[in-house]
């Protein structure tokens, strides 16, 4: 297992040049450079400008300057944002925060769903109850997360005013009291239930194929010919093997959840990544932009590198070839 | 008398179905999935003559222009979903937007089986070196965060290439990845089988054996997953435009139709304006999407029916 683990590792690691690369080149494509970022707006002397772009390094050949740009992103410094004229770094530590506790919300409810509906359905296959259940989740699966999202704030926002529709804290409680944390809850339910609800769907139905195929097997018959009551092989022989091929599905989600992300929080104006990502694009804050790209891509890596290594413990073929 | 009853019978022996024959039976049969291809027809046809029926859906047939005369008025017998914020006619609208959706997603699901096919069945065909090469590619693409790269290679062609069409290669270029790795691993399969051999004996070339025998072996994988990623690809277009990245704002799509419901009072107050795209882009996806499940079955040798 471990040999398996460091070789999926080191084979992360050309990808992530490869990436880095690929980052890079796009952020020198794009129009314009962060060089407005780094020095003193009011100064525009030509020659301090000129003096300014020699001394940081723009008109270095540009392998040295991807050199330079890679060994500071390895070390955590990711330039200035141009926009906050605070180091990037900062900026995204602001924000983190925030949509990691969407992140997790929502991946709780994907699975508090999931666990609920996938074993029901697990458990009278072919029923109402079932067909119904497959019923929501094709729908699930169809509309669109952005236009779930405009419906969620409509009917629950607008019209039964049960959630806020905008924002990750109501700005009137004070930092670090109980209400403040129930009001962050508050803000980040609805946005959390339209991304955990995207990816619900996969794992029920997952989850329900799996219990049903795990139904029909021996030591199931076992269980039941010694006697044990059906609740008990439901929820602990047959769950325990079910749950296994799950937590590969964790990885996965990583991407999935930046993905919807960046589409969610816009929608609910709610501070995080996703936002700070497409705010950085319109306001051109390239070494944000850069920096976000290259982290997010990251992620996605290790998220798929997670799902592998998970497969590997989960599945010991996988680990052979 | 028995005897030759039969024997006339015999003599007109039944041809029996051919494969696709046999699938657009099952097909045909499937309920959900006819009424799901009533729909998608009926959507592309009156997307496809929008312009003939623009005239006759109101008064104001002007897709682009804003009329301050006629702003945010509710469904009414002159205009039968009302008008928008800039006072332009909804259903027009929608019949347009459909157009620019449709068109978006047929050309970037295009795009992507095409690259998709081709790589794949390259790299599965030849194997060795060009299919580590090639794959080695494929997981590059694939590991790009989709949503992310499509705003950032926007960004960088936006001006460079005309607005619709920057939209179709990156979206294109960006999601072949899957297609690529489904068409190796079948016809990685598929070469196995002893007429490709065969064929390769007496000398066909490379490219002949996969267009002549491979690829139409695939073609039911390829059809029932170009089905599905045209769901996704119109999924695509419509949450791009809705953040502000995808077509043009001036051409209406569902996506930026529906990118009015970002102000409260449009979202709250006047869902005349925000729900017909939503709802008509829900449909179209579910619809799709229970064709690509009534291919599928319908394509699979196994399934019962």
């Amino acid at each position: 297992m471990l040999k398996y683990s460091i070789r999926r590792l080191l084979g992360m690691i050309p990808m992530l040049i490869l990436v880095s690369i690929v980052v890079f080149s796009l952020a020198k494509m794009m129009p314009g450079d962060s060089l407005s970022g780094e020095i003193d707006p009011l100064n525009t002397n030509p020659e301090y400008i000129a003096e300014m772009r020699e001394k940081l390094g723009y008109n270095d050949p540009i392998h040295i300057q991807y050199f330079d740009w890679i060994t500071g992103f390895a070390q955590g410094d990711f330039g200035k944002s141009t926009r906050f004229k605070i180091p990037v770094k900062d900026v995204i530590l602001e924000k983190l925060p925030n949509t990691l506790f969407l992140g997790l919300t929502a991946l709780f409810i994907t699975y508090v769903l999931a666990f609920m509906m996938g074993m029901y359905s697990g458990r009278k296959p072919y029923t109402i109850g079932d067909n119904a259940i497959a019923g929501i989740n094709y729908i699930m699966l169809a509309i669109p997360s952005f236009v779930a999202a405009v419906f969620a704030i409509y009917l629950f926002s607008f019209k039964l005013d049960w959630f806020p529709f905008g924002g990750s804290v109501d700005i009137l409680v004070e930092k670090g009291t109980m209400e403040y944390w129930f009001s962050r809850l508050h803000h980040v339910l609805l946005p959390a239930l339209v991304l955990g609800a995207m990816s619900t769907a996969s794992y029920t139905q997952f989850l329900r194929n799996d219990i049903i195929e795990n139904s029909r097997k021996d030591f199931v018959r076992t269980a039941r010919a010694k006697g044990t009551p059906m609740k008990k092989i439901y929820n602990v022989h047959i769950l325990r093997n079910s749950i296994i091929p799950l937590v590969t599905f964790l990885g996965f989600d990583f991407a999935a959840l930046i993905g919807g992300a960046i589409i969610t929080e816009s929608i609910f104006t709610y501070p995080g990544i996703g936002q700070l990502f497409l705010e950085s694009i319109l306001s051109r804050d390239y070494p944000t932009l850069m920096a976000l790209t290259m982290l997010l891509s990251v992620l996605t890596l290790v998220g798929n590198l997670i799902a592998d290594i998970l497969y590997g413990v989960v599945d010991p073929r996988i680990r052979l070839d | 008398m028995a005897s030759s009853t039969t024997l006339t019978q015999q003599k007109k022996p039944e041809r029996s179905l051919s494969p696709w024959q046999i699938a657009r039976k099952k097909f045909f049969k499937n309920k959900l999935a006819m009424v799901s291809s009533v729909y998608i027809l009926v959507v592309t046809i009156l997307a496809l003559l929008a312009p003939f029926l623009a005239p006759y859906l109101s008064p104001s047939p002007d897709i682009v222009k804003v009329n301050i005369g006629s702003m945010n008025i509710p469904p009414n017998s002159e205009h039968i979903l009302g008008t928008d914020k800039s006072g332009r006619d909804v259903l027009t609208r929608l019949f347009y937007g459909g157009r620019i959706s449709l068109l978006v997603g047929f050309s970037a699901t295009l795009m992507v089986i095409t690259l998709g096919t081709l790589v794949g069945s390259i790299a599965g065909f030849f194997g060795g070196i060009v299919d580590n090469i090639l794959m080695r590619f494929t997981d590059l693409v694939l590991n790009f965060p989709f949503l992310v790269f499509v705003m950032v290679l926007n960004t960088i062609l936006y001006g460079i290439v005309d607005g619709l069409w920057v939209l179709i290669i990156v979206i294109g270029v960006l999601s072949w990845g899957g297609v690529a790795r489904l068409v190796r691993s079948k016809i990685l399969a598929e070469k196995e089988n002893e007429y490709i051999l065969a064929a390769l004996s007496i000398g066909c070339s490379p490219v002949k054996v996969i267009w002549k025998h491979l690829l139409p072996n695939v073609m039911s994988t390829i059809i029932v997953q170009a089905t599905l990623i045209f769901a996704s690809m119109i999924v695509a277009e419509s949450a791009l435009s809705y953040l502000g990245f995808g077509v043009p704002q001036s051409t209406p799509s569902w996506g930026i139709m529906l990118a009015s419901a970002n102000e409260p009072d449009v979202l709250q107050g006047k869902p005349w304006i925000w729900m017909p795209p939503a709802i008509a882009l829900t449909l179209t996806i579910l619809s799709i999407n229970f064709i690509g499940e009534g291919l599928k079955d319908a394509l699979n040798p196994k399934s019962l029916r």
